[in-house]
């Protein structure tokens, strides 16, 4: 193996002076300020909320939903298997018997706790039915109450996949 | 004392006022705006009155409101009770004191009486800044020690660190200074600068004593207890310093007192370095003889720029709804500076029309040196926030080392340097 020599810095007169360099750094912080004075609006920060991300792509881990057969019933057959592996343990479930013969078992409630969600993502790696997903796209949940953020299993049917324009 | 010279004097105190008081919340949203700009983001620029944003001007008077309404709290530990409060309050005044000798217009004589025009009327100048300035550190030592705070008593031993490097430096940076001119009145320093250097440079202390204003500018930072020289209140470190135990309008003192403080030493450095209140190659003079021409000058180029700012407005400050606030306020905007425009110009036909009586144009050369005076120190404050965007904090110790073995030599150098010249021209 060769010797690789590092230079050292700061020992000539240049460095030693200091000022060459700060004026160096003072020259890049001007020009980033005249850069963004005479266009503002080519910097990139969002006027958020009148302007929304757009960034949002297909992998995002947003609000939860859950997903539907084609006839429109719940895809969830209440396995507990996205509430054993929810690290935050957010999801609740309670499961009754599916009376119409599609399957044998259904969710009567499937509560997500989104104060509590990590949105870890973990519950739709577990599902052996693609019946929960992330890719409803909403980043920012609004309530006004605590309760506000207890997602039921209607409000979670209710939810579409975004789509991606 | 007739009624006019109550008025200038009453003028004056207004105008000290604004520049120091009022251009706190100013120098805290140029901050954080030009902080935002350098570091490509927009900084704050939401708070509003009835959509009136000004920029985020509005967040400046929504913070003092906030630290107004605050709880006034004090922890149980502190004893030193008096000495807590007070600490705030030194630091304040000594910061807003410092700047009442700076002069912001030639002297104006009404009647055959000469009023100086700067807050206080004094003669002491540069003895007043620095003594005053001084004593801004005492307030940040009390107040670290009364905080009975770990970190505020460290910020306040780095404080006291911080003095006993600089202030050499600061002082004999000055004298050489002093050498070139022959008073300590900051008047007589700036009407030096009036005079033409071999005929192309402007007399500027600048060009005088480059050595001497990059030494004092230097220092300065570290009387205004700004980086790279703020490591009074590290936070990396010692969490803020010497108003860890702070809150509400008490740290709202030290907070505007800091704004203040760097105002004077901004306003100082125009003074002493850049001219002052003077034109380049118009001192004052000049002005009363050639008063018609530069207000004729006005006329073409307050409009041009009030063009460019408009046209800066319209591009900037828009949104793709008609009805948004910010078209609106653009608009409103450029009305009133369409209408500030006119009367510009109305005042100035009407001068023309009237013509200058010998008191008309002294009144005029002042104005227009206070607005001279309060660009260059906008310039000179601009400069104090881009440094404190671009530079790192030193370390104690490097400020120490910087202070004593680089400054004060260089300073003493100066001195002897300056000395010589002057005594050898002399004789």
């Amino acid at each position: 193996m060769g010797v690789k020599i590092v230079p050292r810095h700061g020992k000539t007169l240049r460095e030693k002076l200091y000022l060459p360099a700060i004026f160096g750094g003072m020259k890049t912080t001007l020009r980033h300020f005249t850069v963004n004075l005479g266009d503002t609006p080519q910097i990139k920060t969002f006027s958020y909320p009148e302007e929304q991300p757009h960034d949002i792509g297909e992998r995002y881990r947003g609000v939860h939903r859950l997903t539907k057969r084609e006839d429109g019933s719940v895809r969830c057959v209440a396995c507990f298997m996205c509430a054993t592996a929810c690290p935050a343990e957010c999801i609740f479930i309670e499961a009754q018997e599916r009376e119409d013969g599609v399957d044998e078992k259904m969710p009567k409630r499937f509560d997500i706790d989104l104060l509590e969600c990590v949105f870890c993502g973990a519950c739709v790696e577990a599902c052996p039915c693609d019946a929960i997903r992330m890719d409803s796209g909403i980043f920012s949940f609004i309530g006004k109450k605590r309760e506000d953020f207890i997602q039921t299993k209607e409000q979670l049917l209710a939810r579409e996949a975004k789509e991606n324009a | 004392m007739s009624g006019l010279a109550i008025g200038i004097v009453v003028l004056n105190v207004v105008l000290a006022l604004l520049f120091s008081l009022g251009a706190a919340p100013i120098l805290v949203w140029i901050e954080r705006r030009v902080a935002g700009l350098i570091q490509d983001r927009l900084g704050p620029n939401r708070c509003h009155i009835a959509g009136i944003r000004l920029g985020g001007l509005v967040q400046s008077l929504a913070d003092m409101l906030k630290l107004f309404f605050k709880e006034d709290f004090r922890a149980n530990a502190i004893r030193e009770k008096f000495l807590f409060s007070l600490a705030p309050v030194i630091v304040f005044v000594s910061a807003f004191l410092s700047f009442m000798v700076m002069p912001f217009a030639d002297d104006v004589y009404v009647e055959g009486e000469r009023f100086i025009m700067q807050g206080l009327p004094i003669d002491t100048g540069i003895l007043w800044f620095l003594a005053l300035a001084g004593l801004s550190v005492y307030g940040i030592m009390i107040g670290g020690w009364a905080s009975r705070n770990k970190y505020a008593l460290l910020g306040a031993m780095r404080s006291g660190a911080q003095v006993i490097s600089y202030e050499a430096a600061m002082g004999l940076s000055l004298i050489s200074v002093l050498l070139c001119y022959p008073s300590v009145q900051l008047g007589d320093i700036v009407r030096a600068q009036g005079e033409l250097l071999g005929g192309i440079l402007p007399a500027w202390g600048i060009f005088l004593q480059p050595l001497a204003a990059l030494i004092f500018i230097v220092t300065a930072f570290a009387e205004a207890n700004r980086t790279p020289f703020d490591l009074v209140e590290g936070e990396s470190e010692i969490v803020g310093g010497f108003h860890t135990e702070y809150g509400a309008m008490r740290f709202g003192l030290f907070f505007v007192g800091e704004y203040v403080a760097m105002s004077a030493s901004s306003a100082l450095i125009v003074t002493l370095f850049f001219g002052g209140f003077q034109l380049p190659y118009l001192n004052t003079q000049t002005l009363h003889v050639t008063m018609p021409l530069i207000l004729g000058a006005i006329v073409i180029v307050v409009p041009l720029g009030s063009f460019y700012g408009i046209r800066w407005i319209r591009k900037h400050n828009r949104w793709a709804l008609p009805n948004d606030c910010r078209n609106r306020e653009s608009a409103w905007l450029s009305n009133i500076i369409i209408g500030l425009n006119g009367v510009l110009a109305a005042g100035i036909g009407y001068v023309w029309i009237v013509g200058l009586s010998s008191f008309s144009t002294q009144m005029l050369t002042a104005l227009l040196q206070v607005v001279t005076f309060a660009l260059k120190l906008l310039a000179m404050n601009f400069v104090f926030v881009w440094v404190r965007w671009t530079l790192p904090r030193f370390r104690y110790d490097q400020l120490q080392m910087l202070g004593w073995k680089v400054l004060m030599p260089l300073a003493l150098a100066n001195i002897i340097v300056t000395a010589s010249v002057i005594v050898l021209r002399g004789a």
